[in-house]
């Protein structure tokens, strides 16, 4: 496990923010934290990056408790916080090559992370004249920089328009792919279902329910399938309950009539899953 | 060490980078050269060396006091210090990074405030020493200001009254025999300061000869240093 919290938990003087969360992560997984703002995602991430000490339970990473280790353990971490936190008057360069002295890792992945997500020609580009877009990607090169071994993204494509964020994702996916262990928290579930290899539902400071996106949608599946079938009257749209016994024979029989066009399951989305569990709007 | 020095020297130059197009703080490292040409050439009345004198004192309040809280409270401000203290600098390395950039400017304008007063001679050796030391204190006071205020524009809510407090004080005690003023200015290092240039400017002087002065200048640094260690401790950065 590279990520471990348990019963974390985490209170702010008016407000509980987390009520006492567990969960782990292996070593070269993609986990997603989803859920409404004011869930408690952002106050995850900086309990296990040490920028707030939680006020109940334990925090690890890489099997070292979090706050007591806090220094040793920046090196390994990168951070692309939701804030777009750059020295405006700097360029992009500037800020990167200041980041990489920081941290004293060469120059040698700048440009290489910056062609990658598209930026080369904007690196000597002052930030303040980036789209917001444009500064998404400079903060996550510049989490990148020193090679860290876990990614905690906080809403990592938040306002970026459909290419941007497919820039990113498939970013995301290469680094995976490269042994990075990605933490990222969203409220944007096609891009947690399409990265994630498990999410957790995070809802009023406690997690509502975990595990892998396919397996969620089983579990909360109603049991029925989708059949398009030739009519007399064209094609018509039926809804079956999967488990009946009737079904395989009506299946079976259109079959052979050949008017099956497509027989598809009727999963939730991770939305409607969201809502049934908590009663609540994924916003 | 190496690593400290390092990251240090990375903060000093990402620091000088970003002044040259920081307008606001340019602003600063003109005024102290502009108010000592215009009353050293402009105002022929003016009693020897008092230009040269406030022009200094201006220096080590505003720039020494004013530009180390405006870092730090932008750095606040616009979130760049929570990236900033999740990698290798710890907020010391921060606080001297900061510190450095204005200590080396101030000795800077004031070496161009000395040429254009037309100072020489062993006078220039105790000026600059008393500069130093007082920019120290004066950095210091800074940094407790950026601590305490949540965005720039309260830097000039809580800064103001100390930096004027800290200039006014001594010049104009020279001119009123109230001892409630006199009260005030023994209270305030850049009193001390002010009289040490004084006399530099009059005569010529050995570092001795203002060593009292020099000592309270010192006293006042650790002062406002444990200060800030303690308002540190307690509020965080």
């Amino acid at each position: 496990m590279l990520i471990r919290t348990d019963n974390l938990k985490k209170k702010y003087s008016s407000k509980e923010a987390l009520k006492g969360i567990s969960f782990s992560i292996e070593a070269g997984e993609i986990f997603s934290l989803l859920g409404p703002n004011g869930a408690g995602k952002t106050t995850t991430i900086k309990l296990l990056t040490g920028q707030l000490k939680p006020t109940g339970g334990r925090a690890e990473i890489m099997g070292r408790e979090v706050i007591s280790n806090r220094q040793n353990l920046r090196p390994h971490m990168g951070v692309m916080p939701e804030e777009t936190n750059l020295y405006e008057r700097l360029t992009v360069r500037d800020n990167l090559e200041f980041f990489c002295r920081l941290y004293d890792s060469g120059y040698k992945r700048l440009e290489e992370y910056l062609k990658i997500v598209g930026m080369l020609a904007e690196a000597d580009t002052p930030v303040k004249r980036l789209s917001r877009g444009m500064k998404q990607k400079v903060l996550l090169v510049r989490a990148l920089l020193h090679d860290p071994e876990v990614l905690f993204l906080d809403e990592p494509t938040s306002g970026l328009d459909p290419a941007s964020a497919a820039d990113i994702h498939g970013l995301l996916e290469k680094l995976n792919e490269e042994g990075i262990t990605i933490l990222l928290t969203s409220h944007d579930m096609e891009e947690v279902e399409r990265l994630s290899d498990r999410i957790a539902f995070l809802h009023n400071g406690r997690i509502s329910a975990l595990g892998r996106p396919k397996a969620l949608k089983l579990n909360h599946s109603p049991g029925q399938i989708e059949v398009l079938v030739e009519t007399s009257d064209g094609l018509v749209e039926r809804r079956l309950d999967m488990n009946s016994p009737s079904t395989a024979e009506k299946i079976s029989s259109w079959l052979e009539e050949s008017r099956l066009v497509s027989i598809h399951s009727c999963e939730p989305t991770l939305a409607e899953i969201f809502v049934e569990i908590t009663g609540s709007e994924l916003r | 060490m190496n690593s400290r020095l390092r990251i240090i020297s990375a903060i000093l130059f990402k620091e000088f980078k970003d002044l040259k197009k920081n307008i606001n703080l340019l602003v600063i490292y003109f005024l102290p050269v502009l108010f000592t040409l215009t009353f050293t050439y402009l105002v022929p009345d003016m009693p020897r060396g008092f230009a040269i004198n406030s022009g200094l004192l201006f220096l080590v309040v505003m720039m020494g006091m004013y530009v180390p809280s405006m870092l730090i409270a932008e750095e606040k401000e616009k979130k760049t210090l929570e990236v900033l203290l999740l990698s290798p600098a710890g907020a010391a390395d921060i606080f001297i990074g900061k510190g450095l950039l204005t200590f080396i400017s101030i000795l800077i304008v004031s070496f161009f405030l000395v040429l254009i007063a037309g100072l020489e001679g062993s006078t220039l050796f105790i000026i600059f020493l008393a500069t130093a030391l007082i920019s120290i204190f004066s950095i210091f006071v800074g940094m407790t200001v950026g601590l305490l205020s949540p965005d720039q524009r309260s830097t000039g809510t809580i800064g103001l009254p100390i930096y004027m407090l800290l200039i006014l004080v001594p010049q104009l005690s020279t001119m009123s025999g109230q001892r409630i003023m006199n009260v005030l200015a023994a209270l305030m290092p850049t009193t001390y300061y002010f009289h040490i240039q004084e006399k530099a400017i009059a005569q010529a002087l050995n570092p001795g000869d203002v060593m009292p002065e020099m000592g309270v200048i010192v006293f006042s640094i650790f002062i406002v240093f444990f200060a800030l260690v303690l308002l540190y401790r307690k509020k965080g950065i």
